[in-house]
């Protein structure tokens, strides 16, 4: 063979070449999971909330039965909104998007949602004054990443040398998590966002969080969704599942999701038959769940700013209308843990705007009570089927969060927030995030 | 990073001087990570909103530049450099979704040729430090998200075999198509998920393994 023949000749070959193992291997590649999976089981979800919803939109495109029961009265969890009360919609519950990196961040790309990046300046009140910045910066020591002690905020934020002049500011930040300082474990709470890759920037919609749920998931299963179906046993004994709500009606299935609330399981408001292991009932009870509200004030001057914090009837107050087409003055009283079973206790709507009027009232020189319009109050601590806001890392809790969100004999599944253990719990996208996971495990279980 | 490229460069040049050999090859690369391609099938599974699908991460160009500076009967050592890239593509309505995958290794070359028996054939072995980049662009751009680039930087270690055939072009110039299999066994990334799938332990280890095949042409200069 002379040199001409073999430089052509390798060439061919070596054209040749390339596509033969890619076109072998990517044959045997899938570019998604359960491409050919048929299932004729069926599936039950119980509680119609993001994960709920999510789980739902998944068995739909893939062709699998599914019913969503939902107890309360229409479908969304603790995603809500209220119209009327101002000229915009309001989220009576999750509002914020925490980071664009998630799958949520996508969905908003992918339809176009209008999303603003919500940076609002913080004032502080702080010695019975509103200042801009704080003597000493307490946010720092609960962004440290190792010698956290497991301790509550509380006593951790005490032995870093936070005076009780910083408590209603240390009361914020567990806020944010949805509980109160002397609750909240600063070491599980760091260690359990380890794995936090959402971001950190919040997000605000333009309409509400509620809106883009609905209109990007729930549209798509809500035909399949039966509201006010509250589940009070789940026999599981049995090769398929019976599952039976409160008029003794019963729904069969082969699989069951269930997305209620930790604060449902650890109330035991589901009976499950047989009961459930031990370990699993503990990590249910290892896992928090604050009590939490939302009271939103309409004024008719702007006389607040923009953020608010260290108020000792409510730690953070926010105002409503940033990121909303509005002109109207609505101030958002975001209120969670022991202040929020305080003001729980009064007893009515009234005692509860007017206890955080006062508050107002003594920050602003008055100008609350006179400017007042209206109020509206979100008590997701008093809906029978939430029972709280959302849950937290508590002192001591292990691997509470991995035990709880275990399957039971390839049967039962569990999802919402806080079966979420990839750092998302407390989220909506994390939420979602369960809702998927556990639509992968049945498939898988379906297909071992 | 300006010191290791200082370094690597002094290393070339002084390696350079006492050179036999100098090759550069290109060649297409077909790469398979098993953890690389659950994280995809699972973005994929879990937004059915996107009709077209993220392909997996398998064809990419690879690239490398060796120094082969000492000469001993049928063996010889050198330096291997060699940078690939991989990219998948996906363009739905209002969501183009690009993730790239870059990976450079710097390591250690053993040549071997006997033309008594099989002249002009030859293999390679490279052992080498793998580094990885993963980043993501959406709709165009560099996806950023807190101000930073959405990444995933991996190291690890990397072992190739390469067999080729040598012919001469013309006075000290050799043409060679070659094949090659590289293995990835270690590849910390901790991040790829998050770029790919917005999780991190949720789909995932920590780590990967990769294995690649190349089948490419080298250009050789022998002194």
């Amino acid at each position: 063979m002379d040199r001409r023949k073999f430089i052509k000749q390798s060439t061919f070959l070596s054209i040749g070449g390339l596509f033969i193992p890619s076109v072998f291997f990517n044959s045997c590649r899938k570019e998604s999971l359960f491409e050919d999976i048929n299932y004729d089981g069926k599936v039950i979800i119980i509680g119609a909330g993001a994960a709920g919803l999510y789980a739902a939109y998944l068995l739909k495109s893939k062709g699998i039965e599914f019913q969503l029961l939902e107890a309360n009265t229409s479908y969304g969890g603790r995603l809500a909104k209220l119209e009327g009360f101002a000229d915009f919609p309001i989220d009576l519950g999750a509002q914020w998007l925490h980071g664009k990196n998630s799958i949520l961040g996508d969905l908003i790309t992918k339809s176009d949602t209008k999303i603003s990046l919500d940076d609002s300046a913080e004032k502080y009140w702080f010695n019975n004054q509103l200042i801009d910045k704080l003597p000493k910066d307490v946010n720092s020591i609960f962004l440290k990443e190792e010698n956290v002690p497991d301790v509550s905020f509380k006593d951790y934020a005490t032995q870093e040398g936070f005076s009780t002049d910083y408590q209603y500011i240390v009361e914020n930040i567990a806020g944010d998590s949805g509980a109160s300082a002397s609750s909240i474990s600063a070491y599980w709470k760091m260690k359990e966002e380890e794995n936090w890759v959402s971001g950190d920037d919040d997000f605000k919609f333009q309409e509400t969080y509620f809106d883009f749920i609905d209109q990007q998931i729930a549209s798509a299963v809500n035909d399949k969704i039966i509201l006010n179906t509250v589940v009070k046993k789940i026999d599981y004994s049995q090769d398929g599942i019976s599952v039976t709500d409160t008029n003794n009606t019963t729904y069969l299935a082969d699989k069951v999701i269930v997305t209620v609330p930790i604060s449902i399981l650890k109330s035991n408001d589901i009976q499950f038959v047989p009961t459930l292991p031990t370990e699993k009932t503990d990590a249910f009870s290892k896992i928090g769940m604050g009590a939490g509200m939302k009271v939103f004030l309409k004024f008719s001057n702007k006389f607040f700013d923009e953020n608010i914090i260290g108020g000792s009837v409510c730690a953070a107050y926010a105002d409503e209308s940033i990121g909303k087409l509005t002109n109207q003055n609505v101030l958002l009283a975001f209120i969670m843990g022991d202040q929020a079973e305080y003001l729980t206790a009064l007893g009515s709507d009234v005692a509860i705007t007017n206890a955080l009027l006062q508050e107002l009232d003594l920050m602003y020189g008055g100008q609350a009570t006179a400017s007042f319009i209206s109020s509206h109050v979100q008590n997701w601590t008093t809906n029978p089927y939430v029972k709280g806001a959302y849950s937290y890392s508590t002192v001591d809790m292990g691997d509470a969060r991995k035990i709880a969100a275990q399957s039971i004999n390839k049967k039962i599944y569990f999802a919402g927030e806080a079966m979420n253990i990839n750092g998302h719990h407390q989220t909506v996208h994390g939420a979602v995030e369960t809702g998927y996971r556990e639509v992968i495990k049945i498939l898988n279980d379906i297909v071992k | 990073m300006r010191k290791i490229l200082l370094f690597s460069f002094m290393l070339f040049t002084c390696m350079g001087s006492s050179a036999q050999e100098f090759k550069v090859d290109v060649s297409y690369a077909y790469l398979y990570s098993s953890q690389l391609d659950k994280a995809i099938q699972t973005y994929n599974f879990t937004r059915p909103i996107l009709t077209e699908k993220q392909p997996l991460l398998t064809n990419g160009l690879n690239t490398s530049a060796s120094y082969i500076f000492r000469n001993d009967k049928h063996f010889k050592h050198g330096i291997n450099f060699s940078y690939a890239y991989f990219r998948s593509w996906a363009e739905n309505k209002k969501f183009s979704n690009q993730l790239n995958l870059h990976v450079a290794n710097l390591g250690y070359l053993l040549h071997y040729e006997n033309p008594e028996k099989c002249k002009g054939f030859y293999s390679d072995l490279i052992v080498s430090a793998t580094s990885s980049l993963v980043y993501r662009a959406l709709n165009e751009e560099p996806f950023v998200y807190d101000e930073t680039l959405s990444k995933a930087f991996g190291i690890g270690g990397n072992v190739q075999l390469k067999f080729g055939y040598s012919f001469q072009l013309k006075n000290r110039c050799y043409l060679s198509p070659f094949l090659s299999f590289s293995y990835t066994p270690y590849l910390f990334s901790p991040n790829n998920e998050a770029v790919i799938n917005q999780t991190k332990g949720l789909v995932c280890r920590n780590w990967t393994e990769i294995l690649t095949a190349q089948f490419g042409l080298t250009f050789q200069v022998k002194k």
